[in-house]
C-alpha cells in the first residue's frame, strides 16, 4: 500500500512575521521556514503505517520553489521512502496544488493522500478537499484516529462538539488535526541517510497542468495593534467602564 | 522602629500582613524559617539610601529581595529583618546605542531587559530559566550564569557600571559604564556576586551585543558520561557552540513526564547533552556528529527541523528544576575544571551510591562551563527535616572531593545560608578573613543581608 503525502514549505511558527511595507505580502527575506506542522503529522501517520506494516511505502511531494527541497529532505529523514517536488515559482495557492497534485497521482496510483489539514500561513484548509473533489476520491478530513483494516479506511473525524466516526473505501483522501499524533524529531543518523534518498523533480507543465494562481492578493493588513492597558483607581470605576465602555456586564 | 519606617514610606509601598511577609520574606529554598517583620518598597536611589542610614541609626537588619528565584537562601529573612523589595525600581534608565549600554534600575526583570535590547536590535545575553521573574539586581548580587556562559561568559562579563548603596549609607558609582578605567581597584567587581552582604546594587550600566543569527539545537544520547567530554571538544575544536548542556535519563524521565513533553530519542540513554549553534554551522556540527558517532562517542542524536522544535528540545532541559520541585530536592551546584569531570562524576556517584543507596540521583548541568547539579530527590517515606539533615551529613565528603580538585561548592548557585558552613571547602582561611574584613569596612554594623555568605 502507497501513502502519498502532500507538504507545504511555511514561515516556522515561532518567528515574528511582518508584513511588506507595500502590503503586498508577508516579507519571508532571511526567514526560517519549515514543514507545515499539520504536515508533519501527515509525515508522522504516514511512517507509522509503515512501521506497523499497514503500508509499504511513503512519498513525500511538494509544490512550489526549488528550497522546499529541504523540507523535503526533512520528510525523508523522518521516514519517507522517496520524495517528488513540482518546482514552479509561481505563488501557489490551493486549487493549483490539487491540480497538480491530480496529476502526480494518475502516476503514482497511491492508495491514501495523506493531507495536513490547513498550513499555518494562508490558513486556507481547502487543498485536501478540492483533491478529492478533482480525483472523486472519498475523504475523510480533520483526522484524530485513523485505522486502516480489509481495504478500507476508519477516520475518527473532529467536528463541531463532538467526534464523527466514518469508514471509506480505498484511495482515501484524509487531512490530519492536530491530536491524531505528535511527530518525532527527526533523527542524525536518519538525517544523514536521507541526503542519498531519492528525489524527483518535475514541472507543472511537464506533468500537463496548470497551476497559474486564480486569485488576486489585493492587500495584506497586519492585525491592529493593542490598546495599552489602563489603571483604574477603585471597585467602582472598574465597574463604571465594564458596564459603560466595555459593555460586559449589565 | 517602625514609626520611622512609616515615615519613610508611604503606606502603599510598606507591607506588614502575612501574606507580604510570606511573599517577600524568601526565595524558592523552601527549608529556611521565613520571618520578616516588614517588606519596604524604595522607589529612588536617594530612599535606599535613606534607609540603610535609618537602619544604621536604629539598628534594623535588611535583606535585599528581588525576583526570589534564588536556590541558595540568599534572599530569606529569618529573624524579623526588613525586606527591601526592588519592585518597583524596575525602570530601564537609557539607552546608549554607541556605547551599547543599557542603564537600568536593579528590580528591572532579566526578560524585560531581554525584549528591550532586541527591540533595540542587540542582545543581552545572560539567560536562565528563571529569567522571566529573575531581576537584574539579583542577577548581579549573585553573578548568576546560565545556559550561554560557554559563548558569552556570566553577568559579570556584562555589567559595565554599577550604582551601589554600601552598608554605610554611601552611594558609589563603580566604573561608570568605561570600557577602558586603569584608576586602581575594580570595586564593582567586589560587589558582583557579593551578595548582599556589602551594599545593595540599586543601578547598572548592562553591555549588550550583536544579535546572534538564528540557532539550531542538537540532542544527543551518550552510554557512558566520558563520551560527552570527548565529543564536547570535538564540537568546540570545529564550531562556535552557545550552549553545551547535560542530563540524565532520570532528568529526562521527570520532565517529559511533568511537562508532558515527547522523548527526543527512538531508544534511551543513560546520558544526553543538549547543543545550541548558530545556523549557519548545520553542516559542520552535522559532520562533526558524524565523526563522534564513527568514534562510537554517541548513540543517537535529533536536530531540530524549526524554532519551534528547538524551542521543545530546549524544554527538556529548562524544565527540569521545575518537574523536580514536588521531590523537594536538595541541590548542590558544583563546579570542577572541565578536565577533572569524569572522574569527579564517578567518584561522587560512588559516594551518593554508597552512602543513600535509597535516595535518586538526578544529574544535570552545563557540562561546558565544569558545572554539574546533583539533585538529591526525597523518598515519600522521609520528612522534609530528616531528608534534608541525611544530605547535609554527607556534605563534609561531597565538598572534600570538591576541595581536592580545587572546584567550587557552588558554581551559580551562591552561598547564602544554605552553603554558608561549607565555604572553607572553597576558599581558604586567609580569603576568608580578608573577605571578613572587606564587609567590616562596607558594613561595619552588619545591617546588609545578615547570616549570608560569611
Amino acid at each position: 500500500m502507497k501513502v502519498l503525502v502532500p507538504v507545504k514549505r511555511v514561515v516556522d511558527a515561532n518567528v515574528k512575521i511582518r508584513v511588506k511595507p507595500d502590503k503586498s505580502g508577508v516579507d519571508l527575506t532571511n526567514v526560517k521556514m519549515t514543514v507545515n506542522p499539520f504536515c508533519e503529522i501527515a509525515i508522522e501517520e504516514a511512517v507509522r503505517m509503515k512501521e506497523a506494516g499497514t503500508a509499504t511505502e511513503v512519498v513525500a511531494v511538494a509544490v512550489g520553489v526549488s528550497a522546499c527541497q529541504e523540507q523535503l529532505r526533512t520528510c525523508l529523514a523522518l521516514g519517507a521512502d522517496r520524495a517528488v517536488l513540482i518546482e514552479t515559482d509561481v505563488d501557489i495557492q490551493p486549487l493549483g496544488v490539487a491540480t497538480a497534485l491530480k496529476a502526480l497521482q494518475e502516476k503514482e496510483q497511491a492508495d491514501i493522500i495523506l493531507f495536513g489539514k490547513q498550513s499555518i500561513d494562508g490558513d486556507n484548509g481547502q487543498t485536501g478537499q478540492m483533491f478529492a473533489a478533482l480525483t472523486g476520491m472519498p475523504q475523510g478530513t480533520f483526522a484524530s484516529e485513523v485505522t486502516i483494516e480489509n481495504g478500507k479506511a476508519y477516520v475518527t473525524r473532529e467536528v463541531d462538539g463532538g467526534l464523527q466516526k466514518i469508514s471509506t473505501s480505498l484511495p482515501v483522501v484524509i487531512t490530519t488535526d492536530l491530536r491524531l499524533n505528535e511527530p518525532r524529531y527527526a533523527s542524525l543518523p536518519n538525517i544523514m541517510k536521507a541526503k542519498k534518498k531519492q528525489m524527483d523533480i518535475f514541472t507543472p507543465e511537464e506533468l500537463g497542468v496548470d497551476v497559474t494562481p486564480t486569485l488576486e492578493v489585493l492587500s495584506v493588513e497586519p492585525p491592529p495593534v493593542r490598546a495599552a492597558g489602563i489603571k483604574v483607581e477603585s471597585v467602582e470605576e472598574l465597574v463604571d467602564k465594564l458596564k459603560n465602555e466595555a459593555k460586559v456586564i449589565p | 522602629m517602625s514609626e520611622s519606617l512609616d515615615k519613610l514610606f508611604s503606606p502603599t509601598r510598606i507591607k506588614r500582613d502575612a501574606d507580604a511577609l510570606a511573599t517577600w520574606g524568601c526565595d524558592w529554598t523552601r527549608s529556611f524559617p521565613v520571618a520578616p517583620s516588614a517588606v519596604v518598597f524604595p522607589e529612588t536611589i536617594e530612599e535606599v539610601q535613606a534607609l540603610v542610614v535609618l537602619a544604621n541609626a536604629e539598628g534594623l537588619q535588611l535583606v535585599p529581595s528581588g525576583g526570589r528565584t534564588g536556590l541558595s537562601g540568599g534572599a530569606v529573612a529569618s529573624h524579623g529583618e526588613v525586606v527591601v523589595s526592588f519592585d518597583r525600581m524596575n525602570r530601564i534608565i537609557g539607552f546608549a546605542p554607541a556605547d551599547r549600554l543599557v542603564t537600568c534600575q536593579a528590580g528591572v526583570v532579566t526578560q524585560t531587559l531581554q525584549e528591550f535590547a532586541e527591540r533595540q536590535g542587540y542582545f543581552y545575553p545572560v539567560d536562565f530559566a528563571s529569567s522571566g521573574s529573575s531581576q537584574l539586581g539579583g542577577n548581579i548580587a549573585t553573578n548568576a550564569g546560565g545556559i550561554r556562559v560557554i559563548r558569552y561568559g556570566m553577568t559579570r562579563n556584562w555589567i559595565a557600571g554599577l550604582t551601589v548603596v554600601t552598608g554605610t549609607g554611601e552611594i558609589l558609582d563603580c566604573n561608570q559604564g568605561l570600557v577602558k578605567n586603569a584608576t586602581g581597584y575594580d570595586l564593582r567587581h567586589l560587589f558582583i556576586g557579593s551578595e548582599g552582604t556589602l551594599g545593595f546594587i540599586v543601578e547598572a550600566d548592562v553591555r549588550l551585543t550583536r544579535i546572534p543569527e538564528p540557532q539550531r539545537v542538537m540532542v544527543l544520547g551518550f552510554e557512558e558520561f566520558r563520551g560527552i567530554l570527548k565529543v564536547l571538544s570535538h564540537f568546540q575544536s570545529r564550531i562556535e557552540l552557545s550552549a553545551f548542556e547535560f542530563f540524565s535519563e532520570l532528568a529526562l524521565q521527570k520532565v517529559t513526564a511533568h511537562r508532558k513533553l515527547q522523548r527526543p530519542l527512538a531508544k534511551s540513554s543513560p546520558f544526553y547533552a543538549l547543543l545550541e549553534f548558530d545556523a549557519s554551522a548545520v553542516a559542520d556540527a552535522s559532520a562533526a556528529f558524524e565523526h563522534t558517532l564513527g568514534e562510537g562517542w554517541v548513540t543517537d542524536g535529533v536536530l531540530s527541523q524549526s524554532d519551534a522544535q528547538a524551542a521543545s528540545l530546549w524544554q527538556l532541559r529548562e524544565g527540569i528544576s521545575e518537574s523536580l520541585a514536588p521531590c523537594s530536592p536538595y541541590k548542590n551546584d558544583l563546579s570542577v575544571r572541565i578536565t577533572e569531570m569524569p572522574e569527579f562524576l564517578d567518584v561522587v556517584d560512588e559516594l551518593m551510591r554508597a552512602s543513600y543507596p535509597d535516595f535518586e540521583l538526578v544529574w544535570y548541568g552545563h557540562i561546558g562551563d565544569g558545572n554539574l547539579h546533583l539533585n538529591i530527590l526525597k523518598p515519600d517515606d522521609l520528612s522534609i527535616e530528616e531528608f534534608y539533615g541525611r544530605c547535609r551529613e554527607i556534605n563534609p565528603r561531597l565538598f572534600e572531593l570538591v576541595q581536592e580538585r580545587r572546584g567550587s561548592i557552588s558554581a551559580e548557585h551562591g552561598v547564602g545560608l544554605l552553603k554558608k558552613e561549607f565555604l572553607e571547602y572553597s576558599r581558604s582561611p586567609a580569603e576568608l578573613e580578608i573577605m571578613r574584613a572587606l564587609k567590616s569596612v562596607l558594613d561595619p554594623n552588619g545591617i546588609m543581608n545578615p547570616g549570608k555568605l560569611l
